[in-house]
């Protein structure tokens, strides 16, 4: 996984695509998609416990792990980002 | 959203998102679950999908993970999870809580009738994004004294068989219970049977549609899905035999509604 390459390309197709996109190929979308996909991985295996935290909330409120569990579960997601 | 809540199953979101950011994404969507703030990527580091593939010097991504979904138990061990890398599909979060739960009380649904059995076929939701992946069950009823097939079988014979086809139908596996062997003395031959009451699963991807700011691309990355109600079409094929006789094989096609929402921001989406 060569992660420097990975990250030029990367870095590349945002400049391009700020820019205008005039000139993206569809060959070039596709290799900044592998490119950031590279060396996926997913985290905590199914019956592993998770990484305990406390992150603050959107109403600035401190939030533990313990309190976000609903009775049966939490579906924790997580997003790239909300503001893109 | 109804359906985690009915079962007691909280929602929250994480991303690298300052909370101000936060605070006006969930008042523009109107969401009223927890979007938590992980400035710096901690926690993200910490479950081990921080993305390292991005440099520090790219302020837009720096810092995002490999994105997906953790189903984390009350005693905080991870249950299920979905993580997709394929861009193409996303995961809809009733397929999840169909595979974790059994819940189809979200589902759309139609019933296919014969002499020899009676087959409930439902989507894991009646809308979604181009791109997700819906859940769909399958609940067979046989009549006594018949039965349908599994596999392997010889050629002439038709195992019990969903295919959902049309132009908004992208990649589709279900996932069969294994069929019980059964002597068949009319055939005089032993073969994979299902009788009586099963289930079974299935995941159904609906196409990506490039969202207008690629239009650039034309229609290289896919055909443009326009968002509205769609009606998925799908062939149920099976071969009922009793003790005695065969009927011939069938191909059932039926129909379920589907409705398409139009482009959202990714952290939205999640919502469903």
């Amino acid at each position: 996984m060569d992660t420097k390459h990975n990250a030029a390309v990367i870095n590349d197709m945002i400049r391009r695509y700020v820019a205008g996109a005039a000139d993206i190929k569809p060959q070039d979308w596709t290799e900044f998609v592998a490119a950031q996909n590279d060396g996926y991985r997913t985290g905590p295996e199914i019956g592993e416990k998770v990484p305990d935290f406390t992150l603050t909330d959107q109403h600035g409120k401190n939030r533990a792990l313990a309190e976000l569990m609903g009775p049966n579960g939490l579906l924790l997601v997580f997003v790239r980002s909300a503001h893109w | 959203m109804k359906n985690l809540k009915a079962r007691g199953v909280n929602v929250a979101s994480i991303s690298y998102d300052s909370r101000e950011v936060l605070r006006a994404f969930a008042d523009t969507y109107k969401l009223e679950y927890p979007l938590l703030s992980d400035v710096g990527s901690k926690v993200i580091r910490a479950f081990g999908i921080f993305n390292t593939n991005v440099s520090e010097d790219n302020q837009m991504l720096y810092g995002i993970p490999f994105p997906g979904d953790y189903l984390i138990a009350p005693n905080g061990t991870v249950r299920d999870k979905v993580f997709l890398p394929d861009y193409q599909y996303r995961p809809t979060v009733s397929e999840l809580m169909l595979r974790n739960f059994a819940d189809d009380s979200g589902a759309t649904a139609v019933e296919v009738v014969t002499s020899a059995l009676t087959a409930r076929i439902s989507l894991s939701t009646d809308r979604c994004f181009p791109g997700q992946e819906l859940g769909v069950a399958l609940k067979f009823s046989l009549r006594p004294g018949w039965h349908v097939y599994g596999q392997p079988l010889p050629d002439n014979y038709q195992h019990v068989d969903v295919v959902f086809d049309g132009e908004i139908v992208g990649r589709q596996s279900f996932e069969f219970p294994p069929a019980r062997p059964m002597m068949l003395k009319a055939l005089g031959e032993t073969m994979p049977v299902y009788d009586g009451e099963f289930r079974a699963l299935g995941k159904l991807g609906i196409k990506w549609s490039p969202p207008p700011e690629v239009k650039f691309l034309g229609d290289s990355l896919g055909k443009r899905i326009e968002p509205g109600p769609y009606k998925l079409i799908g062939t149920l094929r099976f071969q009922a035999c009793s003790d005695e006789v065969c009927e011939p094989p069938q191909a059932i096609r039926f129909e379920l509604p589907l409705t398409l929402e139009a482009d959202a921001p990714p952290a939205a989406s999640k919502a469903d």
